[in-house]
């Protein structure tokens, strides 16, 4: 190979011009090969906003949907101290290690924030696969506390930024590591140092116009001996299924009130194969009610016990509530309204611990009186009596809820709920009622005994839990057409006749906003000085180019005379 | 928007500056690039149908040496297309050595356009910020040196009769290897799983190497002439 490089038109011996250039890219290449593995591509999660409502028209929760800042992991930057302003930064805060103090201050107080994300532990995911037994360990258990707590104040409080919840993974559990890292080294956000940017792009949230309720009931009618012209009595089995809590698309509240609902399809599945039976058809009429608006001081029950026909109303011999009884160890309790003295309650009671005592369980009871000018309607049972119509509500609570507690929230998922409680329950409720109906008190007939043809059946507890559990059921978002609402309008009618699906407007005070989920994509970007940087990078390197190729195609002197040009033809002008 | 003008720069600058430093700007000879530009459409759609034909669609991204061979035979249409614009295009009064330079450059140019633009309209102007755009316009200059490489030799092959005998087959050896470099960096980043940032600096690097080869040949077949 010729080993002399020359050109027609280049005289000049090139070689010496190549190396510097040649140098020059190899550092080129060795920049490129230190920026490796910084890639990060776009990550997207799902996230569930808090909710945001109005109680007569004075503001509660998130009131912000759409979110757009760079994101920051502590309540106070390492370099500037306490005093850090984070009013253009979202705060990513796993509930984990979360301080309740701090950030009940930072609520409380409404400091600003550019946005809240706080991360559940992946097990509170009603979505996640891994659904198991309830398994009671020590970390969760505290977990839940916390997270109720958490709820209680977020829901309580009104942040004028948006607040999102999300799970932890393993992709934003990385981001989540970096953002840490860049806040303890004070650093900004680079590109090389990772900076990141949370976007959720949502609309204004809009107010859910004239939000409904809808309940369901249906009929066992009982058996009328021949000539008897008076209406059987009544007993009326109510469980409210909707759900209230700080994100609405998690709220799916298997113990508060799907324990209740899965409890009342199963008595009624038990009490239609009696009632199948001329022989075994009761003297009772038989109500299953699964009312809308518990959250809303049952305002569903309200609604549903009005629009029953004062005669029917007036047969309900009594009710009994369901709520909550998904995951109690040994107590359940039953509240009243009436005076434990009154002769129906003391009747009820006895049924009811008569068969607690043989299944184990103790049961009590509560006497709360009911204060009429007060709106707070703590328990369903409380709509009856406010009626005059004798009920219970059985619940392993053993204090009234406040407005929007326990109403099925985060920390209220399948893993906190026993089947074998709510097995225990129906057996409970089931036997108590069969008792009274038949008139087989004191009686030592076990109607409901395992592996008879009446024995409770844990695969439909397994099945409608799974379902309940994984379907968030905040009224204002459920419509008469939703699948779920169809779900359980056809278990009804699959157990009992006449089942009527009725929908009312959820009265004016509470109004709930749309926008209940989102998705954040996470961005890494990089700074504006990265950008100059690089820009001026290109920049000489372009000019590099340029005037490399200049001199080895036309030589030193064309390029020489390119800078000369235009000052000379200033001068002419000039 | 500032990171897709960054890259723009970086994918696009370069054939600007190679045009408007050399003597090609003095030449005029920006037809005869948009010429090989149009020759090169031409050749990406007829490989694109030859693809469609012969290739089944892999699923999974693995490397399968077969489907790779069939594609690396099916990139020889790229050299057919480069053989066609340079020699059966009706050029104006320039010289071989412009004229390979010019095809190599609307070549490459219209290879950046078409293979590299939309990513970058699509992926570049978002926030996220990768460095996948910034070694994709380090492998466009790439693709421009190979082009260029490519074009120079072709030019050898096809256009310059009396060349050193002794240096054909080194000419063929080296086009040969320019002409299956797309295929190479495919292996690499799929059979040997190289990550894009080590495939971008073998790319650099070898483009550079091979630009360096052909120079020196073409050197070389000038000088006898002379």
């Amino acid at each position: 190979m010729a080993n002399s490089p020359k050109k027609v038109q280049n005289p000049r011996p090139s070689s010496v011009l190549i190396d510097p250039v040649y140098s020059s890219m190899i550092t080129l290449l060795i920049l490129v090969m230190a920026c490796v593995e910084i890639c990060d591509a776009v990550t997207v999660v799902d996230v569930y906003r808090l909710v945001q409502y109005d109680i007569g028209g004075v503001p509660f929760g998130s009131r912000l949907a759409s979110l757009n800042h760079h994101a920051g992991s502590s309540l106070f930057s390492s370099s500037s101290g306490a005093a850090a302003d984070l009013s253009r930064t979202v705060l990513i805060l796993p509930v984990r290690e979360l301080n309740l103090t701090f950030i009940k201050e930072y609520i409380t107080h409404r400091k600003p924030l550019g946005g809240l994300l706080l991360l559940l532990p992946p097990a509170f995911s009603p979505y996640s696969e891994s659904v198991g037994r309830a398994h009671h360990d020590s970390a969760k258990d505290l977990m839940k506390e916390v997270l109720a707590e958490l709820e209680q104040l977020l829901i309580h409080a009104n942040t004028p930024y948006p607040v999102y919840f999300g799970f932890e993974d393993d992709s934003i559990n990385t981001v989540l590591a970096d953002v840490k890292k860049n806040d303890a080294t004070g650093q900004l956000a680079t590109a090389t140092t990772g900076g990141y940017k949370l976007v959720v792009a949502a609309p204004e949230p809009k107010k859910v116009a004239s939000p409904t309720i809808v309940n369901i009931q249906g009929w066992l009618p009982g058996l009328k001996a021949d000539g008897d012209s008076n209406q059987l009595p009544t007993i009326a089995i109510v469980a409210s299924y909707d759900t209230f809590g700080a994100a609405p698309a998690l709220s799916v509240g298997s113990d508060s009130n799907g324990s209740g609902v899965v409890a009342l399809l199963e008595i009624a599945r038990l009490f239609s194969i009696l009632y199948s039976n001329p022989k075994t058809r009761g003297r009772y009429n038989l109500l299953f009610g699964l009312t809308s608006g518990g959250p809303y001081n049952y305002n569903g029950t309200y609604k549903w016990l009005r629009s029953l026909d004062q005669r029917q109303r007036e047969t309900i011999d009594y009710a009994v509530c369901l709520n909550s009884i998904g995951s109690f160890n040994n107590d359940l309790w039953i509240h009243v309204s009436k005076p434990p003295e009154n002769a129906y309650i003391k009747q009820i009671f006895e049924g009811f611990s008569n068969v607690a005592e043989e299944l184990g369980l103790k049961v009590g009871l509560k006497h709360k009186k009911i204060n009429i000018s007060n709106t707070r309607v703590a328990w369903e049972h409380e709509q009856f009596s406010r009626l005059r119509v004798t009920a219970v509500t059985l619940s392993e609570l053993s204090v009234a809820p406040e407005l929007l507690q326990n109403t099925g929230g985060l920390s209220d998922n399948r893993h906190f709920v026993d089947e074998a409680s709510i097995s225990r329950s129906v057996k409970l409720v089931a036997e108590s009622l069969a008792r009274h109906i038949y008139d087989l008190k004191g009686k030592d007939i076990n109607i409901f005994a395992d592996n008879s043809s009446l024995a409770v059946n844990p695969s439909h507890i397994h099945s409608w839990l799974d379902l309940l559990s994984t379907t968030p059921r905040v009224a204002p978002f459920l419509s008469k057409t939703n699948p779920l609402v169809m779900a359980l309008k056809k278990e009804l009618a699959d157990h009992t006749i006449e089942v009527n699906v009725q929908q009312e407007v959820l009265d004016g005070m509470f109004s709930l906003y749309d926008t209940t989920t989102g998705r954040l994509h996470i961005y890494q970007v990089a700074s504006v000085t990265f950008d100059l940087l690089l820009l001026l990078v290109l920049g000489s390197y372009l000019i590099v180019l340029f005037s490399f190729l200049v001199i080895t195609t036309k030589g030193l002197d064309d390029l020489i005379s390119l800078f000369r040009r235009p000052p000379s033809r200033k001068v002419k002008t000039a | 928007m500032f990171h897709f003008f960054n890259c723009a720069i970086l994918t696009f600058g370069p054939h600007a500056v190679y045009y408007s430093a050399t003597p090609l700007s003095e030449y005029d000879t920006l037809g005869t690039s948009i010429k090989a530009a149009v020759v090169y459409l031409i050749t990406a759609l007829v490989k694109l149908v030859c693809l469609a034909t012969f290739l089944n669609v892999s699923e999974s991204d693995s490397f399968d040496p077969y489907q790779e061979l069939l594609k690396a035979l099916i990139g020889f249409v790229d050299v057919a297309g480069l053989y066609f614009a340079l020699t059966q295009l009706t050029h104006r009064n320039i010289s071989q050595y412009h004229k390979f330079q010019a095809v190599g450059l609307g070549w490459a140019f219209a290879d950046s356009v078409l293979h590299r633009l939309a990513p970058l309209w699509v992926g570049a102007r978002g926030l996220e910020f990768t460095w996948d755009y910034i070694f994709q316009g380090l492998e466009a200059n790439a693709n421009l040196v190979l082009s260029l490489s490519l074009a120079a030799l072709g030019s050898l092959m096809w256009l310059r009769k009396n060349k050193p005998k002794t240096l054909i087959p080194i000419i063929y050896v080296c086009a040969g290897i320019v002409a299956t470099m797309p295929s190479i960096t495919s292996y690499l980043r799929r059979g040997l799983g190289w990550h894009l940032p080590k495939v971008v600096g073998f790319e650099l690097f070898t483009s550079l190497v091979m630009a360096f080869i052909s120079w020196q040949l073409f050197a070389a077949c000038q000088r006898p002439s002379n």
